[in-house]
């Protein structure tokens, strides 16, 4: 069983490394993952995006043309990549900064201001993280426990005293 | 990067990087260009950190000269490049084959022709295993599918280029290059190399050595390259490796080369719940390629379909193997998005029910002749 995730947003908003948290988390739990990021002339302005595909088995093709789950934190990357959410997948959008429509009738949407949860903690840098958070609340393959141990990884002995901060971005959506 | 089995999430360009490190890489020569840039990056910091050599060259032709002078002092050295700037490295591979050296040069493909741009493609199978450069003269070629093998390729390469005294392309593509998956790194699994009976270290107490490719006896001109070419055969024997899954039974082999392989692995497994019997071939080595192997499987009545991100370059090497014993058949796509699993499923499925040699997913209508 193959699933894939979606990170878009703006250059600067940490998307990239949201998806590395991921993939590190999924590789924690032992599964086999690959993040594939847009590379070139996209990330010089306008919207990033990386790709993290997870499987239970060998992880197949990366690179794929539509996403079981999306997590846009901006406009430009909803309306981008809206279309791109499997049939019964599920957008997972900042609507601190994306508008409420629902284009497509036959996907979910879970709409939740991650800017203003990272701004309530203090910085808007942890909104990538927030987002994290929130994905584990509408994905139930992506499990918090290995989130937390993911962006432990990923800070690494260098940035230990973020940690603490990061995980309470994690937990941002529950204490809402 | 510990030299041990623990599992990182690492970019395939930091893993070739890393690994080329614990391979005992002493230089490093190059030129950025993406989607490789990376490679020159972490070595940049890594080389220094190391007392080891790092060069930013001026050119590419500078980097590859500079990789021929490092390696002939026995010491084992890299460059690593992208598509059109490979492109101008092809006469020193050309010598390097020529004078024997172990050069060592990674090339994670663009898309070409020209300066084309910069989204992974898989257009320079020809250039890597039929080269560029002048004359007779062939190069070792490995194609690894996962960063994993990035990792394993890249030891293989160093162990190679010295083993054999040839020139070693490590052909990867920007999709492997820029994704990230678990990997480990182990220890670089091969011995070392006696390079004392011909490197260049200097002819203090010992008669004077040359290492050069001019050639103006014609009989000993004619001997060299006769030298190459059994040496060629030795490595052709002791070195072509291959995967291949479920062929046993297969009705039809899905065959591709480098970070492809994945999609039709998972094709293969969406064809066989459908009920057509698919299996699935993949070189490892492109050159030496195993026509061998498949020639058998094509005696055996297997029909091949090749599916490459090229106008069929790789397809020309399974047609010469298979030499029409069974049907061989392409999907393919110049460059852009890497063809999905759907659409290689799609198109074995046409070429099984509609008799179809070429089918090009989602491209411009094009009936090739082959």
């Amino acid at each position: 069983m193959e699933t894939n995730f979606i990170f878009a947003g703006f250059g600067g908003q940490g998307i990239l490394l949201a998806g590395t948290v991921l993939a590190n988390a999924f590789m924690i739990e032992g599964k086999d993952v690959t993040w594939y990021p847009c590379y070139g002339a996209e990330m010089r302005g306008g919207t990033v995006n990386c790709e993290v595909v997870v499987s239970d088995t060998e992880v197949s093709s990366v690179h794929k043309q539509d996403t079981d789950y999306a997590i846009v934190l901006n406009q430009q990357s909803f309306d981008r990549f809206v279309k791109r959410v499997k049939k019964g997948g599920t957008i997972v959008a900042n609507s601190t900064l994306v508008a409420e429509t629902r284009p497509r009738a036959d996907i979910n949407y879970v709409f939740v201001p991650m800017t203003k949860l990272a701004n309530d903690l203090g910085t808007s840098k942890v909104t990538n993280v927030v987002s994290l958070g929130v994905l584990a609340s509408a994905c139930p393959i992506v499990k918090k426990e290995f989130l937390e141990k993911g962006v432990a990884k990923v800070l690494g002995e260098k940035k230990k005293e973020l940690l603490p901060l990061n995980i309470k971005a994690l937990n941002a959506l529950c204490e809402v | 990067m510990a030299e041990n089995n623990e599992k990182v999430l690492i970019k395939g360009n930091y893993a070739i990087a890393q690994a080329a490190v614990n391979a005992g890489c002493q230089c490093y020569f190059g030129y950025p260009i993406t989607p490789q840039t990376e490679i020159g990056e972490y070595l940049s910091g890594k080389m220094q950190e190391l007392g080891r050599g790092y060069v930013c060259a001026e050119s590419e032709l500078g980097a590859i000269n500079m990789v021929m002078g490092a390696v002939s002092t026995g010491v084992k050295a890299m460059t690593s490049s992208s598509s059109p700037a490979v492109a101008l490295m092809q006469e020193g591979l050309s010598y390097a084959a020529s004078d024997e050296l172990p050069v060592v040069l990674v090339n994670v493909m663009r898309t070409g022709p020209g300066l084309g741009y910069i989204y992974p493609a898989q257009g320079d199978y020809n250039q890597a295993v039929y080269g560029g450069g002048n004359g007779d003269y062939k190069i070792i070629v490995l194609a690894p599918s996962t960063v994993q093998e990035c990792i394993d390729l890249t030891y293989r390469a160093f162990y190679l280029a010295q083993k054999y005294r040839n020139p070693v392309i490590l052909l990867a593509d920007g999709i492997l290059g820029q994704m990230m998956e678990p990997a480990s790194f182990g220890k670089y699994p091969y011995p070392e190399v006696d390079v004392s009976s011909w490197a260049l270290t200097g002819a203090r107490g010992r008669e004077a050595r040359k290492i050069y490719s001019v050639a103006t006896d014609e009989k000993k001109q004619i001997q060299h390259i006769y030298d190459l070419f059994k040496k060629f055969e030795i490595i052709t024997q002791n070195e072509t490796t291959y995967e291949e899954f479920n062929t046993e039974d297969a009705d039809i082999i899905l065959t591709s080369f480098g970070s492809m392989t994945r999609n039709i692995k998972a094709a293969m497994n969406v064809l066989r719940k459908k009920g057509i019997k698919a299996g699935c071939f993949r070189p490892v080595t492109l050159s030496p390629f195993p026509h061998k192997r498949v020639s058998e499987l094509a005696g055996e009545g297997k029909d091949f379909i090749v599916v490459e991100m090229n106008m069929g370059q790789m397809f020309k090497d399974i047609k010469y193997a298979v030499n029409g014993q069974s049907k061989v058949s392409l999907v393919n796509r110049p460059v852009g998005e890497w063809l999905s699993v759907e659409e290689i499923v799609e198109a074995v499925e046409s070429i099984v029910t509609q008799g179809l040699t070429v089918v090009n997913p989602g491209g411009v209508e094009y009936a090739a002749s082959i």
